[in-house]
Order: structure tokens, then C-alpha cells, then sequence
């Protein structure tokens, strides 16, 4: 069946889909080379063979990135996904087919190779690997080493598949670590962060790739640069509050933040317990040391190429660092209820 | 003679589970004779826990599933504010309720249509590709213009489980999982213009669900009525109860109670103690309440299959779920069944989702959403609600104002347990036991009762045996069987 009539049957438009193109193309600075790559490889999906073939593998996942992939609408829904770009040969949670006949489908993209790679949750590498089995006779950690040879390109959703996460938090019982640290400096892997991951880091990151045919721009932790590239701090609201105040100069003078952001004459708003709104550092906020553009692009959108409706710091919730390496021990405490500047 | 199917990898559950049957003639009728279900992965999240801030817990344990992570939350908020002696600001038990009440709404859209749903119609020629196909196909399945209007629904309702998220991101921060949860109540202050965002959304998300989703329950159980005589199960049901309406937790939208032996009964706490004959855990680790529950693993332990605990009330096997909540609250009770599981759950959508619009009423915009209180030296709590999935519940103990003790017993801990000291089956292996298996090579029927419970893995396993391989309930349908 034509993808035409696959769409016709899901109610995806062609004109919603064409608009999701153009806003991923403004999100990576693609210009209207890119978007149009993209598109025509979208386009060969409806006439030919079909999209990027997709084997999706859950390790030690709790599979918030799935739940969260499926929350998916500023640059492309789910169904508009799965029937004009992406051919999702395998997803735990969505594929029909179950035992050996998933199984087969897994290993004939596996044969025919050029796949993308997507890893959710943590491979444990204790007890070699026998604290996730993926199907019988094949540990997750097995799996991905496997999978990863024939693929053309290999991506972690979410913090645990990155950097081992809440997996590997102490004491890490089973050894759990990031697919990058698993697999070794033969493969780059691309690290898309965050528990859960936005929905946005991941489909913008496959369609820029499906558009160029090359990887993003990544830093050092391997995370895309278009969505990691600054700290939540930088583009957070409430800095705006102080430097439209104050100006930036208390940075440069080797102060602690908690020598500003504790005290009680600030005439910009700085809470003194929770649920009251503004900046959230002195009760435990981790969003200076956190890079992702949550406090910009925001969770939960309504519709394409629109930011979302909150996010944590606007729910008056201190950031946690959840899409940094050092997650979830690294920023634990989250809260600081009892430090300088708080009322106890 | 007897044949032995395995499912792995169980797909359309959250997480690892391996189910292995056997099938044998009986009566003339090909059925499973036996059952057994186990978990494949482990992450000892308990341990985790154990010598963190207890405030961290709220956090942390709403990653031990991604499906029901708001239902963690707020066990793990009870548990807190019952060993810090604090009770929630009004505003912020109403708010959480709103938060629980959008990740219900989006479950159960997401269970009815996405994970179940596709094991009851015939997709070819609706939608040939993956990863709607290859599939397992049944000659009983919807085909035809009523297959072509279901699957128009599935999409439609990827777009409402979604807005149901949007919803609750209003008042959580984002969806899944929520930031706004804390002891005392939530994070997030209430403006007017949160609740007519919010209004706005459950409007539309009520009438998707009670004209179309309530209309494709009653189509599914009209072509499946089959389906309300199979996968019944032990007929024991339990409920803690959900959505606190009033700051005491006295009284609930669902009530807290079980219905065992054919007879409806209270809940007491001190009657629930989970066993390990069958589990890969030393004896010092069963037969114990959850307050004082032990994990030791023991690998090479005789007669043992499966990671997961089995938790009994008063030594009796019990279901949980939707249909349990909706049973003990007097809502449904037309039969116990797979069916039965399916309708039950749509038909509380439909009840959760009218709760909340009364509850939107009764926030007042700008006032307190939370009351702090000094983190304890000491004290102990237990958090009891309902996940999606059936009845969940933390056990917490505060020594040196850190964790000391974490316990959690999860509804597919229920569900999906493996047999216990007196040779009982978990609730799911006594679904399976009995249904019948029109064809080995292609067990639909086997899919479909575990679907009907909603399974949620990665919640359930505390430890899975290290260098062996459970025995599972897993179905393959490879050639040769």
C-alpha cells in the first residue's frame, strides 16, 4: 500500500508534515537546502521503499523516553513519524508483533543494515549482562554490540542510555553504563539526554540527519549542540529578571552565587521556600551547570513549531541537571531547603 | 500432548516480561494447562534509595516507570508526609490529584488503543508497514470498515494521550514525570489562567472519551463478548483506594477495599506480606511485611523462576487494577474477566475525567499549594494510591533525617507474580491457566489476557538472578512448535 493511503487512513496531513520540515530546518540552521533534502527524502518514503529503518531497543529503561517520544508534535507527530519518515521496524511498546515474529523483524533490518540505532535505558555489563535480557539468549548487553555493527547511525534517548543515569546511580549494583562507554571509541553514538528526553532532541536530531546524511554538530558529552549548546541558566527567565535589574557584573567578581541569591533586599523576585515563582538557585536549582534549552523551548507543546506549555522551573520546581552525566548522584540533594537565604 | 510456547519479547507492555505456557487438550478444548510469568531486568532501585535526602525519593522513584511515574510520585509524597507528620496544603492535594488524574486519562487512552487494541483488529491494508506489521492475525479479528474506523481512532487518540500530557504539564512542569510533587503538597502556584488552560483541554479529552473511546469499549466487547468468560483469573480483588478528597485521605473518588471469596471486605496493611519460595531470593527474604522487607538474591535456589516478590493479602492471591478500584467502589460488577479488565478501565477514564472537572472548581487561585516542615531526624511512613495498572504502595523509614529503608510493591507485583509458599500461582498465570489456544503457532488468545491487565515490568523486578535465564511467559511463534 501506497503511504498516501496509509496517511489518508491515520488522518496525517501532507501540509502539517510539510511545515514540521521547515521548522526542523530553522531549528539547525539547515536554510532551504536542507529542508527541501529533507523532504525530498521524506517524499522518496511515499513513492519508493520506504523511510529510515528504526530498531528501537529498551535496556534497563523505565521507557519515560518512549511515553515522552510519543508527547512528540513541534517538529512531527508520532503517526506523522511513522508513515512519511521513519520506518520503526521494531519498538517494544508499538510494534504488533510479538516472540519470534518480532524477533525476525529485528534481524532482517539487522541484515539488510543502513539502519538508525536507538538505545532507551542503561546496559547493565554485571554478571555479563544477565540483568537485561532483551529476548532469549540475548543480554542487552549483547544486543546493542551486535545491532550497532550494521547501523548508520547510533543514538541514546535519554540519560540513562547516555551516561548510565538513574541505572547507575550508587551503588550501581549492576554495573550499568552509557551505550557510548559500551560500545568503545569505534562507534560515535549520539547522546540525546534528559529523564525523560525531550521529544524535540530526538526527532530534530533524526531529521537533520535524514536531511544532511551526516551527524550534528555534538560537544564533549556528545549531545547536539543545537539543543544542549547553552545552560538552562543562560536562557532561564529569571536571569533576565536580575541582568534587566542588576546587570551581569556580580559574575565577574569571584563572588558566590549564594552571595546574591541569598539575600533579602534583592528587588527581583527570590523565593524563600517553594511554590512561590522565581529564581529557584538558592533552593537547590541546578539549571548553571544544566545544558539544554528546557527553559526556552519548554515541554509539553500544543502544536507544531510552537514552544511548550511549562517547564520545571516555571512549575516552581528547582531544575535537577537531569540531561548532565553526573545525573542523578552528581545533583543530589535536589532540594536546599535549610541553606543561606531560606527560611526554615 | 502437552507443548510448551514461550512469548519474549512481550511486546506493548512496559518493560521486560517472558511468559511461557504449557498448552494440552482437555475436554476436547486445546487450553494452557499451566503458566508462568517472570520480569527480565533489574536496576535495585531500592537500594538506590537507601542513604539519600528522603525528599529525593518524590524524584527518584517516578524513574522507576515512565508509564505510571506520577503515581510513584505521589506514593512517595503520602509515604513522606506521613513519616514527617505533615499534612498537604489544600491547593496542592488537589493539584496533584489534577496531575494523577491527566496521566490516568492518558494510561488508560494509551493501554486501550495502543497496546491492547491491536490485538483484536486486522490492520492489512489499512496499515501495511511497520510497526503495524508483521502481526499476529486470528480470523476473529475486527476487518472492514470497523478496522478502518478503529484505526482512525488509534491515531486520534496518539493526539488526545497526548494533550492529556499537555494537560497535565500545566500544573506538573512537564509530562512524563513531574517536578511539582514534593511533601506538603506541590510546587506549582495555581493561577485562574492554569484552570481554564487546563478546562480547555479536559473539555475536548471528555468527549473524545465518552463518545468515541466508551463507544469502541462497547464494539469491542460486542464482537469479544467470548472474551468476558476468558482469562477470569483468582477473583480476588484489591484496592488501596485513589484521589484523596479530603486532606486526611478518609474519603477517595475510588475507595480502598477488596472483595475476596465473593465477599467485599476492608484493607488492612498488616495483612500484606510478600513470599519467596518461587522467587530468586533467600528464605530470610520472604514471608515478610513490606516495612521489613529484605532482597538477598540466591542464585542457584531450587523450585525458583522469577525475580519478582509474590505479594498476598492474608496469604490469599489478589488482582488489582481498574477493575478491582471500580468493583470495591460498587461502579462495575458485571463479571471478572479479560474482558471485563478492558471495560472497566474505559469506564473509569470516563469517571476520573468528570471527578476533575469538579476539581478544578475547588482550586483557589493564589493560594498555597504547599506547607514545608523540617526534614525529620526520624519517622516512618507508608504511601498507598493506585497506578494506572492497580494498587501501588511505598514503605518508608527515615533514620539520621536520611533514608534508611525503601520498600515499593507495585500493582504488576500483584498481577504478575510467581507462585508463592503454598504452591498458589500469581493472578495473571491463574488468567492464563485455563484459556483456550485455537492455534499454538500463532497464541493471540495468550496475548490478549495479558494485555487485559496492563503490565508494567520494570516497576515489579527487585533482583533478577544473576547468570541464569528466567522461565518465562514468553510467546514464540516460530515453526517447528
Amino acid at each position: 500500500m501506497s503511504n498516501s493511503k496509509a496517511m489518508k487512513a491515520m488522518g496525517v496531513s501532507r501540509r502539517d508534515f510539510m511545515r514540521a520540515s521547515s521548522a526542523i530546518g530553522a531549528a539547525f540552521g539547515l536554510g532551504s537546502t536542507g529542508v527541501t533534502q529533507f523532504v525530498s527524502k521524506a517524499e522518496a518514503k511515499e513513492t519508493a521503499a520506504g523511510g529510515l529503518p528504526v530498531l528501537w531497543l529498551q535496556a534497563q529503561s523505565c521507557t519515560g523516553c518512549s511515553v515522552s517520544l510519543l508527547n512528540s508534535i513541534y517538529y512531527a507527530t508520532i503517526a506523522d513519524l511513522a508513515v512519511n519518515t521513519l520506518d520503526i521496524n521494531y519498538h517494544p511498546n508499538l510494534s504488533a508483533a510479538a516472540g519470534h515474529l518480532a524477533v525476525s523483524q529485528v534481524e532482517k533490518t539487522y541484515r539488510q543494515g543502513g539502519y538508525a540505532l536507538i538505545v532507551e535505558g542503561a546496559i547493565p555489563t554485571g554478571a555479563n549482562g544477565d540483568y537485561c535480557t532483551l529476548w532469549p539468549g540475548l543480554t542487552a548487553l549483547k544486543g546493542v554490540t551486535r545491532y550497532a555493527e550494521r547501523a548508520s547511525v547510533i543514538i541514546a534517548a535519554g540519560t540513562c542510555a547516555s551516561y548510565g543515569g538513574l541505572s547507575a546511580a550508587k551503588p550501581n549494583l549492576t554495573g550499568a553504563a552509557g551505550l557510548s562507554t559500551v560500545l568503545g571509541s569505534r562507534y560515535t553514538v549520539v547522546n540525546i539526554p534528559g529523564c525523560p528526553m525531550h521529544p524535540d532532541w530526538l526527532v530534530g536530531t533524526v531529521a537533520y540527519v535524514l536531511a544532511n546524511g551526516k551527524l550534528p554538530a555534538l560537544d564533549a558529552q556528545g549531545r547536539p549542540t543545537a539543543f544542549y549548546g547553552k545552560t538552562v541558566h543562560e536562557q532561564c527567565p529569571h536571569l533576565a529578571e536580575y541582568t534587566t535589574k542588576y546587570g551581569r557584573q556580580s559574575h565577574a567578581k569571584g563572588q558566590s552565587c549564594l552571595d546574591c541569591h541569598s539575600r533579602t533586599d534583592s528587588e527581583v523576585p527570590q523565593p524563600r521556600a517553594l511554590g512561590v515563582k522565581g529564581c529557584l538557585f538558592a533552593l537547590g536549582c541546578s539549571g548553571n551547570v544544566t545544558h539544554s534549552d528546557c527553559s526556552a523551548r519548554k515541554w509539553n507543546s500544543g502544536a507544531a513549531g510552537t514552544p511548550g506549555v511549562n517547564w520545571c522551573v516555571e512549575a516552581g520546581a528547582p531544575c535537577n541537571g537531569c540531561t548532565e552525566p553526573t545525573f542523578p548522584d552528581g545533583m543530589s540533594p535536589f532540594y536546599s531547603l535549610n541553606g543561606p537565604g531560606v527560611d526554615d | 500432548m502437552a507443548t510448551t510456547l514461550t512469548i519474549s519479547p512481550m511486546t506493548r507492555v512496559e518493560g521486560h516480561l517472558d511468559v511461557e505456557v504449557t498448552v494440552d487438550t482437555i475436554g476436547g478444548t486445546q487450553q494452557v494447562t499451566d503458566a508462568l510469568c517472570a520480569g527480565a531486568m533489574f536496576r535495585g532501585f531500592e537500594r538506590i534509595l537507601t542513604g539519600r535526602d528522603p525528599r529525593d525519593a518524590v524524584q527518584l522513584t517516578q524513574r522507576i516507570c515512565g508509564v505510571c511515574p506520577i503515581s510513584h510520585g505521589m506514593a512517595s509524597s503520602l509515604a513522606l508526609e506521613q513519616a514527617f507528620v505533615l499534612t498537604p496544603a489544600e491547593n496542592g492535594r488537589i493539584v496533584r490529584n489534577l496531575v494523577l488524574g491527566a496521566n490516568y486519562i492518558q494510561s488508560h487512552i494509551l493501554h486501550f488503543y495502543h497496546l491492547a487494541a491491536p490485538d483484536y483488529i486486522n490492520t492489512d491494508g489499512i496499515l501495511d508497514m511497520s510497526p503495524w506489521r508483521p502481526h499476529l492475525a486470528s480470523p476473529d479479528m475486527i476487518t472492514g470498515s470497523t478496522a478502518v474506523a478503529l484505526v482512525g481512532n488509534y491515531v486520534k487518540a496518539l493526539e488526545m494521550r497526548r494533550k492529556a500530557h499537555q494537560m497535565g504539564a500545566i500544573f506538573a512542569g512537564r509530562m512524563p514525570g513531574t517536578a511539582s510533587f514534593v511533601p506538603g503538597g506541590a510546587t506549582k502556584p495555581v493561577t485562574a489562567a492554569d484552570v481554564t488552560a487546563f478546562r480547555t483541554l479536559l473539555t475536548e479529552l471528555r468527549s473524545f472519551i465518552s463518545n468515541v473511546m466508551l463507544a469502541d469499549g462497547e464494539a469491542l466487547l460486542s464482537v469479544f463478548a467470548n472474551y468476558s468468560n476468558i482469562g477470569r483469573g483468582c477473583g480476588n480483588l484489591l484496592a488501596y483506594g485513589v484521589f484523596d478528597l479530603n486532606s486526611a485521605g478518609t474519603d477517595k473518588l475510588l475507595a480502598r477495599g477488596r472483595y475476596t471469596n465473593g465477599t467485599l471486605n476492608t484493607v488492612d496493611t498488616t495483612q500484606i506480606r510478600e513470599y519467596v519460595s518461587h522467587s530468586w531470593y533467600t528464605a530470610n527474604s520472604g514471608d515478610r511485611a513490606p516495612a521489613n522487607g529484605i532482597t538477598e538474591p540466591a542464585a542457584d535456589k531450587a523450585g525458583a523462576y522469577s525475580w519478582i516478590k509474590a505479594p498476598r493479602y492474608a496469604g490469599a492471591v489478589h488482582e488489582v487494577g481498574p477493575l478491582a478500584r471500580m468493583w470495591v467502589n460498587g461502579d462495575y460488577r458485571y463479571g471478572i474477566s479479560a474482558m471485563d479488565r478492558i471495560v472497566a478501565r474505559a469506564l473509569e477514564t470516563e469517571k476520573v475525567a468528570n471527578a476533575m472537572d469538579g476539581w478544578l472548581t475547588q482550586l483557589v487561585p493564589g493560594a498555597s499549594t504547599y506547607t514545608y516542615k523540617a526534614t525529620p531526624v526520624t519517622g516512618t511512613g507508608i504511601g498507598l494510591t493506585e497506578a494506572p495498572r492497580g494498587a501501588l504502595g511505598h514503605w518508608a523509614q527515615i533514620g539520621s533525617s536520611k533514608l534508611t529503608q525503601y520498600q515499593v510493591v507495585t500493582p504488576t507485583g500483584w498481577n504478575a507474580s510467581p507462585m508463592d509458599d503454598s504452591g498458589q500461582h500469581g493472578a495473571m498465570e491463574q488468567a492464563l491457566i485455563g484459556t483456550p489456544v485455537k492455534d499454538v503457532k500463532n497464541p493471540i488468545e495468550l496475548l490478549r489476557v495479558v494485555h487485559s491487565f496492563d503490565p508494567c515490568l520494570a516497576c515489579s523486578v527487585h533482583l533478577i538472578r544473576p547468570g541464569k535465564k528466567a522461565k518465562i511467559c514468553s510467546v514464540d511463534v516460530s515453526a517447528g512448535i
